[in-house]
């Protein structure tokens, strides 16, 4: 079995470089894990808010006996916290989706090529007309759809992203079917269940990879604008995307802290993970300038 | 030609089916809008009942969707639960705010974005081309909800330069009304143009800049070159019709984006567009108006589409002559 491309994506790079995006992706994921640790206050436990505390600016010292940094907002909560927290929903909420949509984008992109035929024309027809929508428009119909809740909203991010896998995963294997190996396989009378899942896949999914880094980005993004929207996730455990969205009515008053941090926290998360996709991809897909 | 725009048709047709058919069954099973009508508290079953027949919600769910489709090809999509107008007439009456603000978008981006692409093609690797490329990345990583949200902060706020949302003063024209030709139609407009035309400035600047390099690396460049024409005309006059077509094509679909985008910077800016319309009535489970918005976005962006492979056998000879 022939698997060195699958290899080369997990060798150590000669020129490994620590970058800026990379440390700043680095800090932001191990914030999202040790949030209950580090936050100085739980958001989403009402004993340890103080309603009275509500929408303080940043550096007011709090009855919980620290100083609420970036301020609280319109119900109490400390906003370092809730962005901590909200980091955490974020990158998992981004993390699931893209791993599952890859996972069901890669295999059906075998299974395509490796069927042909009826199966071939159904699963790429429905790749074609979901790839020429904008992404946004597909999300709002799978959301309006679905509802709102973090596994929906989950559901509707693996339905918008899985097509782009599926295509390029699809177009490798067309080539990789016709291969000696797989002969083999096929004659070795395998099942062909065997046969797509061990043999064709690690073979086919290389250039599929390359698109995670930045598919990330795009989920994260798209999760935070349908939470913001109010079709996300829910508010009372906030993602940045509804922490955002909490603050913007309390904008116009004056009291910016509660949507900044949070959107700086989004904005510097995405960046990070574009700034590192772009790089990942200039170093393994040669078409790319 | 004829025969590639037909099949494209036919398959467009195809998607907007089946997209009718899971946004009509998914719509169903979010919530029941007799709710939204009747006062749950005093009504009696014979109010729910009588509601219910009269949306025609007693009817079996293929039949609903029949009587749907034959509305839709009519351009009757129901009567909206809310504002007890024809849909189709609402989302009409709210497409000129949406229109305007997409188009006066698209002519900041266009221009701006293939100038700040052929300056950095030009001078790959040098520190304006850094310095374009890296602030591309940053302008497509900010969702476009925070940077409305900036732009209101400091455009608004801060400053007080722009109004931070509503639509001005609007004048009619062409049977509809429109702001973008008033003054303080136009001041109103700035802010959220700008929050739409950010993102495609540096799609735009991307696509131009790669072309740009391809090209300048062929042999009628160098060509030109040795011909001793200005720099300014080879890449004008040589270079910027080779790279047209993708500009062309990426400018059509993100015309069409912007549509199913602008739901975002309408909301925020509280620009009275169908994508506001669309959040509302979501909200509101004003089933007919989110079903007549969504159709027709997805009707106007698979036109747009269509749209531009037409105009690429204009802008692309080669493509005319492969029928």
């Amino acid at each position: 079995m022939n698997t060195e491309a699958i290899r080369a994506l997990w060798k150590r790079p000669a020129s490994f470089r620590l970058t800026i995006p990379k440390l700043v992706l680095a800090a932001f994921v191990l914030l999202a894990i040790a949030a209950s640790v580090i936050a100085p206050q739980n958001p989403y436990d009402p004993l340890q808010i103080f309603a009275w505390e509500s929408s303080s600016p940043p550096g007011t010292a709090g009855g919980g006996g620290y100083v609420y940094l970036l301020g609280t907002d319109g119900l109490g909560r400390d906003i370092l916290s809730t962005v901590f927290y909200g980091l955490r929903i974020s990158l998992f909420v981004a993390v699931t989706s893209t791993v599952l949509a890859a996972l069901i984008g890669m295999s059906l992109g075998v299974i395509a090529a490796y069927l042909g035929r009826w199966a071939d024309a159904l699963i790429m027809r429905v790749v074609d007309l979901q790839l020429s929508l904008p992404t946004m428009l597909v999300a709002l119909i799978a959301i309006v759809t679905l509802g709102p809740g973090v596994d929906r909203i989950i559901l509707a991010l693996v339905i918008v992203q899985w097509a782009a896998y599926a295509r390029v995963t699809r177009g490798v294997a067309m080539s990789e079917a016709n291969k000696a190996y797989l002969d083999a396989a096929r004659l070795l009378r395998l099942p062909p269940a065997r046969n797509v899942f061990r043999h064709l896949l690690p073979n086919s999914i290389a250039p599929a990879i390359t698109l995670i880094p930045i598919e990330l980005g795009h989920a994260v993004a798209l999760e935070a604008t349908l939470s913001f929207l109010g079709l996300g996730v829910p508010i009372d455990k906030p993602s940045l995307g509804s922490a955002v969205a909490n603050g913007f009515q309390y904008l116009m008053t004056g009291q910016y802290w509660i949507s900044l941090f949070p959107g700086l926290a989004l904005f510097g998360l995405i960046a990070s993970i574009n700034f590192v996709g772009e790089d990942f991809r200039r170093r393994y897909d040669p078409r790319s300038h | 030609m004829t025969a590639t725009i037909i099949g494209r048709l036919s398959q467009a047709f195809l998607l907007l089916l089946a997209m009718s058919v899971i946004g009509f069954v998914g719509i169903h099973s979010v919530g029941n809008p007799v709710f939204n009508i009747v006062n749950v508290e005093t009504a009696t079953p014979e109010d729910i009942r009588r509601a219910t027949i009269a949306l025609g919600l007693d009817q079996p769910l293929w039949r609903q969707y029949s009587l749907f489709l034959g509305n839709v090809v009519s351009g009757n999509f129901g009567t909206s639960y809310i504002y007890h107008l024809p849909a189709f007439r609402l989302v009409m009456n709210k497409l000129p705010a949406t229109f305007e603000l997409a188009a006066v978008a698209m002519l900041v981006a266009a221009p701006s974005g293939i100038l700040l692409g052929l300056l950095a093609g030009r001078r790959k690797g040098t520190v304006a081309d850094r310095a374009i490329l890296n602030s591309s990345v940053f302008a497509l990583s900010v969702p476009s909800f925070w940077l409305s949200m900036l732009l209101i902060m400091v455009g608004a706020m801060l400053t007080g330069w722009f109004p931070s949302g509503g639509r001005g003063d609007a004048v009619s024209a062409f049977g509809s009304e429109w702001s973008v030709f008033t003054l303080s139609g136009m001041h109103h407009l700035v802010l959220p143009a700008l929050a739409l035309a950010i993102p495609n400035i540096a799609l735009i600047a991307r696509l131009t800049r790669s072309g740009t390099i391809e090209v300048e690396a062929q042999d009628f460049t160098r060509f030109c070159q040795a011909k001793g024409l200005s720099p300014r005309r080879i890449l004008f006059r040589h270079t910027l019709p080779n790279i047209s077509v993708p500009i062309v094509t990426i400018i059509g679909m993100q015309f069409g984006g912007m549509l199913a985008f602008a739901v975002v910077v309408e909301s925020i800016f509280n620009w009275p567009g169908i994508g506001k319309l669309l959040i509302d009535s979501i909200q509101l489970l004003d089933r007919p108006v989110v079903l007549a918005t969504l159709t027709f976005v997805a009707i106007a962006f698979v036109g747009l589409n269509a749209l531009v492979d037409i105009f690429y056998a204009v802008l692309d000879p080669r493509t005319r002559r492969s029928a």
